[in-house]
């Protein structure tokens, strides 16, 4: 469907307006024009028959015969509407009157009046066909005024006219000014079409508009906020490939230069042990790569809002991890608080789970082998807290906010670890609202990570 | 030809440390930046492959103090940063070639190769002495054109004294050659190579002097 234009909307329902209001003006000043024309010309009819009556009663009494007949001087039939002349008006011949006596025989007439009585000779007012007649009873004689009822409609559709003609006169340009002003209110919007449409793809930087409007600034805004959005987005993607390519080089090397070894050696146990370091070096490559996949995937979406127990969780990694510690000698002890309430997470399960397995396996690689690792689940004020320490070499204070960065390994640790697992954790931290705290393990030995979690409403 | 590793990832710094071993070079590894200076300070490398990404200290600013300080061996950069501008600024900080990870072990070896050859201002991989003839390329030695079959200690040690003609070497800078330092070396072990050298080509090919080293007299 193609959709409706806003200036189609406005201009037909101005128009649709303004023709209602011209047409109840005149229909408002015909009515009240025609109400105030009837009730004077009403009450001049009646004065008429009233003066003719008097008059006529002054008269001597005549002998039965022709009425008399007043007539208008012969130009005046033929002169145009509207105009007055030195004899008259046209319109006196629209004008009539009769003076009847009792027997109903007609004593004195206008040209413009019939030879007979215009209507029943009762008192009042009364409408015969065309005309508006007003009957008097003046002594012994009935006087009839009657007047065309066609000028009274003349004259209120001349007053209705005369009400709506500046309206009407009015319309086209209060339509052109209205035209004009919403080109200019919805300029801002062609502009913004405009300044999209001639947008390199690449180009992210904030649309600007030489002049914006309260109605297209908040589309304005959101739309910059999304540029913003996607243009961070992209330099992360950029950086985590930038960063990827550059991890995988030094691994990459070792592959090849221990597979060249492999190939040239001049011995069996020469070439086992190339293999036997390409294979570890597989090991490693296919984790850090594990790894990358794992941020990525943690940083692309935000996680489900299931309400977690944060006990299932840890079970889930520790299911992964307790090989690995198990293989190192490690011990693992997790401590709840069997009276406290359960400690629940809103989020995901398996990217909570991805976030302690990352921690479990920090410990692991670096805890020193037979040390112990000590998980704590705890719940304060409906909030989870996860707490994972360690008897390893700890981190220097120093260090505590590098070892979230990608990448970042501690000079010259030990282990093999792809410097990715810590910065797994503070991004699944960061989504579910969580804060990471880095310290010193029990006696203030060795590390400990404490996620807190704010409660799960 | 002794070497000067600098590189933090063990295995990488294993697979390049095999691959220069086998090509008979002596190597010393170490892992990091003040190490790498250290090492470069005590000296008698003919050559350095040093990584840039190392902890302590940064590739480039160990090869800048290290230029400071005077010291010429010729240094081959091994790093992930490929960029033209980071090449750029490894040369400018006074290396002599740029590698990039990953590499191809022929062309590293060919290009160690090649920082010794401007070490010595020669200009192919072969030292000729007399009738003898030391490939570094093929790692080989002729005699007479007839092919002489040496174990890595002694090619290391021949090539040591061809390669300076002339010029005696104390018995300690013959054996570091050849054993780096953590070598336990037995207190006759030079001697031992020395002999075997002079057996299988001819016995004047070495000449002791007594109470310091050893010469390869010009031919």
């Amino acid at each position: 469907m193609k959709p409706r234009s806003t200036r189609a909307v406005l201009l037909g329902g101005s128009i649709a307006v303004l023709l209602a209001v011209l047409g109840a003006a005149a229909w408002i000043g015909y009515d009240a024009g025609e109400d105030e024309a009837d009730e004077l010309f009403d009450a001049r009819l009646a004065t008429s028959a009233r003066v003719l009556g008097a008059l006529y009663a002054t008269q001597p009494p005549r002998a039965a015969g022709a009425p008399i007949v007043v007539s208008f001087p012969a130009p005046l039939e033929e002169t145009r509407h509207d105009e007055a002349g030195p004899l008259g008006h046209h319109y006196e011949t629209k004008i009539a009157f009769q003076v009847i006596d009792a027997q109903g025989r007609l004593l004195m007439r206008s040209a413009s009046a019939p030879p007979a009585p215009y209507a029943p000779l009762a008192p009042g007012f009364s409408t015969q066909r065309d005309w508006r007649v007003f009957t008097l009873r003046s002594g012994e004689h009935w006087v009839q005024a009657a007047e065309r009822d066609d000028v009274r409609g003349e004259l209120s559709g001349k007053l209705a006219l005369a009400a709506v003609a500046p309206l009407i006169v009015g319309i086209p340009l209060v339509l052109l000014l209205l035209t004009l002003l919403m080109e200019y209110g919805l300029a801002p919007l062609a502009h913004l079409a405009q300044r999209i449409a001639q947008r390199e793809p690449a180009s992210l930087a904030p649309i600007v508009l030489p002049r914006s409007t309260a109605e297209i600034e908040p589309v304005l805004k959101e739309l910059n906020g999304l540029l913003e959005r996607v243009q961070s987005a992209l330099a992360r993607e950029r950086r985590f490939t930038a960063d990827a390519a550059h991890e995988l080089r030094t691994p990459l090397a070792a592959l090849k230069v221990h597979a060249q070894n492999a190939v040239r050696a001049g011995s069996e146990p020469e070439r086992r042990a190339s293999l036997e370091r390409m294979l570890a070096g597989l090991e490693r490559s296919i984790r850090l790569v594990e790894q990358m996949l794992a941020l990525s995937r943690a940083a692309a979406r935000a996680p489900a809002a299931e309400r977690v127990p944060l006990q299932q969780a840890v079970e889930d990694a520790l299911e992964d991890v307790l090989p690995a510690l198990k293989g190192r000698g490690i011990r693992v002890s997790v401590a709840t608080e069997p009276s406290a309430p359960e400690p629940v997470v809103r989020g995901e399960r398996d990217k909570l789970a991805c976030l302690a397995r990352n921690l479990l396996d920090n410990a692991a690689r670096y805890a020193p082998p037979g040390s112990s690792v000590r998980l704590e689940l705890a719940s304060r004020d409906g909030a989870a807290r996860l707490s994972v320490s360690d008897q390893g070499p700890g981190i220097a204070p120093e260090l505590r906010e590098r070892v979230f960065e990608s990448y970042y390994r501690i000079p010259g640790a030990a282990g093999e670890g792809s410097g990715l697992g810590l910065a797994i954790v503070r991004e699944i931290a960061a989504q579910h609202g969580a804060t990471v705290e880095l310290g010193e393990g029990d006696g203030g030995r060795g590390a400990r990570f404490t996620v807190t979690f704010p409660p799960a409403a | 030809m002794r070497l000067l590793l600098v590189e933090d990832d063990e295995l990488l710094g294993a697979g390049i440390e095999d691959a220069l071993t086998r090509a008979r070079c002596g190597v010393e590894w170490v892992r990091s930046g003040p190490l790498a200076l250290a090492a470069l300070e005590h000296g008698g490398f003919d050559a350095v492959v040093l990584d840039l990404g190392l902890p302590g200290m940064d590739g480039l600013e160990v090869l800048r103090r290290a230029r400071a300080a005077g010291n010429a061996a010729p240094v081959l950069i091994l790093s992930a940063r490929d960029a033209v501008a980071q090449r750029v600024a490894g040369l400018d900080a006074g290396a002599d070639d740029y590698l990039t990870k990953p590499f191809d072990v022929d062309e590293l070896l060919a290009r160690v190769r090649a920082l010794r050859r401007r070490l010595h201002g020669a200009a192919h991989n072969v030292l000729e002495h007399g009738r003898v003839r030391l490939d570094l390329g093929a790692l080989s030695v002729t005699h007479d054109g007839r092919p002489v079959p040496l174990q890595r200690r002694e090619f290391m040690l021949l090539q040591k004294l061809l390669a300076a003609p002339g010029q005696v070497m104390t018995r300690a800078q013959l054996e570091e050659s050849l054993y780096g330092w953590d070598g336990n070396v037995e207190s006759n072990a030079l001697d031992v190579h020395v002999h075997n050298l002079r057996k299988k080509l001819y016995p004047g090919v070495i000449r002791t002097v007594r109470g310091i080293g050893y010469v390869a007299d010009p031919a």
